[in-house]
């Protein structure tokens, strides 16, 4: 008998429980300043943030936070993941976030390689400020029937506390995150 | 092996170390206490944690079998392991398909369990541990102390000095900063070539066939994205239902664990990368013997954050090495006599039964209660060692004789007051670095008597 049917027979040969699904969670209260908070958020996961009117806006702001680095932006799709070892600032865009915790989703269909916003030395990510969500029960709700191949929710630059428990930005992952606010 | 008793005394002769390892979890602890509150939902939250799991092991074998369909649907494959041994040769088989000699493994108790790396070793596989916490302990040829932090036995002199044999960072250099900057270069090598990864599963959702990995590090996503083979290992317990009940766990997951809103990456892997591979083990290894245990089942709701741990006062003063388990702490106690009794008939013995643990469990686990069950089964069983059973047995005479018990008090005062010496002495475990307290003058029988 394979192992497969072991494990399933093991598991009907138990006695039947009738447990229903409690049911979708709503969050208790709605924040009044969505855009407050997941600025409050960025700072506590040790993200910059500035705020633009639009992309060519925040240009100068960009050029003078990463003087002479090269940037790469998601227009540029790179098949080999490898390549991207060499690239120091990549420029994506987030498809919504999310107040209460400062994360973004990132899918992986506006990114050049699903390695991209890890193996980047800086991330620079874009997000509508229309485009914040109050905690992740909604930001699943607005998922609902949205499908990718690969998406994440990032928040914050790549950290580790495993010395010591002294808190250590850029473990493997981006060493700084910079979010535009359009 | 040393049981947990005596590992612990090992680890506290270092007083100061203990100290510092005592107060630093219990910082993690604080800053959990800290981020729960600013929910006012918090509870409820916990309460639906526990329903969904309550739910989702009330019906794991009709989830576990949609999510099998919906993961090959999306291009994984699948495979079943019944036990350990199974899981490491079917990881092995995938590996040797592909050549490969070297491969990154992210964080996974799953495989600390099954002693993957051992396995891997002996069949002539490099395997690099890529978190940070675990790549220390692996050169220094230890495990992990702790689920979540699994270097927190260590002190950055320790860290510097396994650097500087390791990885030839200057003598002497202990900057965290400068180490973990050591480790990324290190590493980066090793993700850049290796040809396969491993990576734990934190949630695997039945409705898409998507699974989630969590890490504050990127190490699972920089090993998963560029390595040709991605082999996901997971216990099938961590299943749920639905992909909006990751809201949920999502929410509770960093915050019990470390405090944090949310870990830096949560990836939802849903297909394969084109021309890449990705493979899911589901393994089962003592768990649906767990399933069908009504007091224990509870255990199997754990999503590892490690808050038992943190809050725990034995673990604090104890280090996780002493629990000589892969899982430490209060959880690692209710799971490990599941795999093994006799062997570890110690761990549901470590514990003060304060119920700490429980109270602070974002998916609400009994496990105050279930150590004390597991206290009763082991004893039942005939396991427990003759000391303990003797003077249990010795307890139960004297506290079901009223008479007898009278004596025993009058006489136990007696000796402290007058011939303290016949208990301060190091024959009686309760006098080890504490004083023993002042004898009073009567029992409070005749006290509550002679009230006026």
């Amino acid at each position: 008998m394979s192992s497969r049917s072991e494990i399933f027979d093991a598991i009907h040969a138990l006695e039947k429980r009738e447990i229903p699904h409690p049911g979708d969670f709503k969050s208790y209260e709605a924040t009044k300043d969505p855009v407050g908070d997941f600025k409050n958020s960025l700072s506590i996961v040790g993200a910059m943030c500035i705020e633009a009117e639009n992309k060519q806006k925040a240009e100068t702001r960009l050029n003078e936070i990463y003087p002479d680095l090269i940037r790469y932006t998601s227009h540029d799709v790179v098949s080999n993941g490898l390549e991207l070892e060499a690239v120091d600032v990549l420029e994506i865009d987030g498809l919504f976030a999310v107040a209460e915790n400062g994360a973004i989703w990132l899918s992986d269909q506006f990114m050049p390689n699903r390695v991209a916003p890890f193996i980047c030395q800086h991330l620079v990510i874009y997000v509508a400020k229309s485009e914040i969500v109050p905690t992740l029960h909604e930001a699943y709700e607005r998922l609902d029937g949205h499908y990718a191949d690969f998406a994440l929710f990032l928040a914050g630059p790549s950290k580790t506390a495993d010395i010591e428990q002294s808190l250590v930005i850029g473990a493997h992952g981006a060493r700084s995150l910079c979010i535009v606010l359009i | 092996m040393l049981n947990h008793a005596e590992a612990s005394e090992k680890f506290i002769e270092d007083a100061e170390r203990t100290t510092w390892h005592d107060e630093t979890l219990w910082f993690v602890r604080s800053k959990r206490d800290k981020v729960s509150k600013l929910l006012p939902e918090w509870e409820a939250l916990r309460e639906q944690a526990s329903s969904i799991k309550d739910h989702t092991l009330a019906n794991l074998g009709q989830y576990l079998e949609e999510f099998e369909t919906k993961a090959q649907a999306n291009g994984i494959k699948v495979h079943w392991a019944k036990d350990a041994q199974e899981h490491n040769e079917i990881v092995h088989s995938i590996i040797s398909k592909h050549g490969g000699k070297a491969l990154v493994k992210s964080k996974s108790m799953l495989t600390e369990e099954c002693h993957l790396n051992e396995f891997l070793t002996k069949k002539g596989v490099e395997v690099v541990d890529t978190d940070l916490g675990e790549r220390i302990v692996q050169f220094r040829n230890e495990v992990p102390s702790h689920i979540v932090l699994p270097a927190i036995h260590l002190k950055k002199e320790d860290v510097g000095e396994t650097f500087h044999q390791f990885l030839g960072t200057p003598k002497g250099n202990k900057d965290p900063q400068f180490l973990t900057e050591a480790a990324r270069q290190h590493l980066r090598g090793y993700f850049l070539g290796a040809n396969v990864a491993i990576t734990g599963v934190n949630f695997a959702v039945a409705e898409t066939g998507e699974f989630v990995v969590c890490t504050n590090e990127g190490n699972a996503d920089m090993g998963a994205h560029l390595a040709k083979v991605h082999i996901a290992c997971m216990g099938i317990e961590k299943m749920i239902p639905k992909r909006k009940d990751l809201g949920v766990f999502l929410r509770l997951l960093a915050r019990s664990a470390t405090g944090q809103l949310i870990t830096t990456y949560s990836s939802h892997f849903a297909k394969p990368r084109e021309g890449q591979e990705m493979h899911i083990v589901l393994v089962d290894n003592g768990r649906t013997r767990q399933l069908a245990r009504d007091e224990f089942r509870n255990s199997l709701k754990c999503i590892r954050c490690a808050a038992c741990f943190n809050t725990c006062p034995v673990y604090r003063r104890s280090g996780g090495h002493s629990y000589h388990q892969p899982v430490a702490g209060p959880i690692g106690s209710i799971l490990a006599p599941n795999f093994d009794k006799s062997a570890n008939v110690d761990l549901p013995f470590a514990s003060t039964l304060c119920g700490s643990c429980s109270n602070v469990c974002p998916v609400k686990i009994n496990i105050h209660e279930q150590l004390w069950f597991w206290r009763q089964d082991l004893m039942k069983d005939g396991l427990a060692p003759l000391g303990k059973s003797l003077s249990m047995k010795g307890m139960a005479f004297v506290f079901s004789n009223p008479t007898i018990f009278k004596m025993a008090g009058y006489m136990g005062r007696l000796v402290m007051r007058f011939a303290p010496f016949i208990v301060n002495n190091s024959l009686n475990p309760w006098f080890k670095q504490r004083e023993m307290p002042e004898a009073p003058k009567e029992s409070f029988q005749s006290w509550y008597k002679n009230r006026k």
